[in-house]
């Protein structure tokens, strides 16, 4: 009991937290067709983490989210902007630019001496999940053994479910027609731009922790997985927080245990565990619908 | 899982020094390849897809590398080791149109889907693999963000037959790809098989991919298929010029790359690479109005 306490429970709710702040927002992305936008985000932030790091230290969680939200903003941008003056298609224009400003980020990381602070290309790819453990500490209270991550994704889970309460309405309007939205004036000016600021802050919070891959299966899977079950926008982000809560305790449970009931030394990457059951629920969730569909009728 | 993803033995049967030149043609033919494949692959809109077939080669890799060890012909074999990753990738990119069709789904999400399942798997085998202490695994690790420096005799061997086959093809099919590219409903008018072609160059984009994957890494071989031909499109002409082109970048951005990577140890030949083919993309970025004609010009960018 006490091992999972300090193992596997700052673990499971720092995954949790990054599945609530990721998959609230992939719902709006989702249904705005612009689920690879999370991609592209979650990989051009890179440079701007790094970049913060290098400037103000490991501790400094100010200058890492500014140098990250400004290099994912910037990215989307540039990718705008490029598709609009040079009629490049929008895959081949984000392509550009999510690989480039990666590609700066990982030579940043591997010439800047990564090990100084401490961030290695593997774990920006599938995070570091398993490094989040509970550390009771010596003196003081007990929520100082809490791991920082923890606290940078609540505090973003936070920002992502404010914002989309907050916002509800105009939000549903602009996912489901967003001309009529911005034509009508029920979108405000500023509600895309922040909607993608917002994305890019959120992506900052749980790319560090859970790596890039989980968070762009976090941004798009939960929202498909409810979009067989749901007609209402209210249903649909219950169903797709709820099954992304199975599934990723699921997938912590069986990365961490699977190897030891297999009776094998190997440790599995939870973060590529929750992707991989998180992607494959999707067809799995509209075989269901297609079934439950067949007995009624 | 950070702490051991460092290790690197020396492969099997490394190059000296010396054969700095033979790396850097084996570089050089690869870029060319990527840039004329990736002509077609932006011409025919398939940019992302491209991004998720590099991305789920990793299973494939990691499952020929069991496999090759539990067979006993050693883990880290050249062809046993893109077979496996062509076959995965061709697996994600049929995947995507089938995940599409499902409703609420859209091209998008399919792509994200396919990328976070291929990619995932991927993960939990080289996290498998990684921590299950094999001395032949050295090499594994550098094909994430790619190193010409590791490269072998045999994934050089391995990389000029299959650009050499897809030089080929290309050179075969270039009057049919092209006419699809530039209008696919006056190709299929004209009673050319879409489809057919559309299926074979997806096979050279996964073999371009899986070609690459030990110089440019699989993260961001991508790049390589998309900057050169993207700048190339950029300076529009007609689409010889524009496959000319687009290799000719893509052979310089890969020099480049090499060249940088070797000079600074601790960078990726990947990061390189695609830093050289964007700084390209960004430099030939003003030059496009100008070559632009405001009005009338086609809106596919390339004319036959």
């Amino acid at each position: 009991m006490r091992e999972f306490l300090l193992l596997d429970l700052p673990m499971v709710a720092s995954a949790l937290l990054a599945l609530i702040a990721c998959g609230t927002l992939g719902n709006w992305l989702v249904l705005r067709k612009e689920s690879m936008t999370g991609d592209a985000v979650a990989h051009a932030v890179l440079p701007g983490l790094v970049a913060g790091f290098l400037v103000a230290g490991r501790h400094s969680i100010a200058a890492m989210f500014t140098g990250a939200a400004v290099a994912g903003v910037a990215a989307i941008l540039l990718a705008g902007w490029i598709r609009r003056s040079t009629r490049l298609d929008p895959g081949a224009a984000l392509g550009i630019v999510f690989t480039s400003f990666f590609a700066l980020g990982v030579a940043l990381l591997e010439t800047q001496g990564a090990r100084q602070i401490d961030l290695d290309p593997n774990c920006v790819l599938f995070g570091a999940l398993e490094t989040l453990f509970y550390v009771p500490p010596a003196s003081g209270s007990w929520f100082e053994g809490v791991p920082r991550e923890f606290w940078t994704l609540a505090a973003a889970a936070g920002i992502a479910v404010a914002f989309s309460l907050a916002a509800f309405k105009e939000l549903t309007a602009l996912a489901f027609d967003a001309e009529h939205a911005r034509v009508s004036g029920i979108a405000p000016r500023w509600l895309e731009p922040a909607l993608l600021c917002t994305v890019s802050m959120v992506v900052v919070a749980s790319f560090e922790a859970v790596g890039s891959l989980l968070v762009v299966a976090l941004l798009a899977c939960p929202s498909l997985i409810a979009a067989p079950h749901a007609s209402r926008i209210g249903t649909r982000f219950a169903i797709s927080l709820g099954a992304g809560t199975a599934i990723t305790v699921a997938g912590h449970l069986i990365a961490a245990y699977a190897p030891r009931a297999l009776g094998t030394q190997a440790a599995l990457n939870t973060a590529g565990m929750i992707a991989t059951l998180l992607a494959a629920a999707v067809p799995a969730s509209f075989a269901l619908r297609a079934l439950l569909n067949r007995r009624r009728a | 899982m950070g702490g051991n993803a460092r290790m690197s033995q020396g492969p099997t049967d490394a190059l000296p020094a010396a054969n700095t030149m033979l790396v850097l043609s084996g570089c050089a033919l690869f870029g060319a390849v990527a840039g004329a494949v990736g002509s077609f692959v932006l011409a025919r809109r398939r940019a992302l897809l491209a991004d998720v077939a590099a991305h789920a080669s990793l299973p494939g890799v990691c499952l020929a590398f069991l496999a090759g060890e539990a067979l006993g012909v050693g883990g880290r074999t050249a062809w046993l080791l893109l077979a496996g990753g062509a076959a995965t990738a061709l697996l994600a990119t049929w995947c995507v149109p089938q995940l599409a069709r499902l409703r609420g789904v859209g091209p998008d999400g399919a792509l994200a889907v396919s990328l976070s399942f291929f990619f995932g798997l991927g993960a939990v085998l080289l996290s498998a693999i990684q921590s299950h202490d094999s001395a032949a695994q050295g090499g594994l690790n550098h094909l994430l963000f790619g190193s010409a420096a590791a490269t072998t005799r045999s994934d050089l061997v391995m990389l000029a037959v299959l650009a050499a086959a897809a030089i080929a093809v290309v050179a075969l099919l270039f009057k049919e790809f092209a006419a699809i590219a530039f209008d696919e409903a006056h190709a299929r008018v004209l009673g050319l098989p879409v489809r057919t072609m559309d299926i074979a160059l997806l096979a050279l984009l996964v073999s371009t991919v899986v070609a690459g994957m030990q110089v440019a890494g699989i993260v961001l071989v991508v790049s390589m298929i998309i900057a050169p031909a993207a700048t190339a499109r950029l300076l529009r002409g007609s689409m010889p010029r524009v496959v000319c082109t687009a290799a000719l970048l893509g052979a310089g951005s890969a020099i480049a790359g090499v060249l940088l990577s070797l000079r600074y140890e601790s960078l990726p030949t990947g990061s390189a690479m695609t830093l050289c083919a964007g700084a390209a993309f960004l430099a030939a970025l003003p030059l496009a109005p100008l070559l632009v004609p405001r009005a009338g010009a086609p809106a596919g960018g390339a004319t036959p």
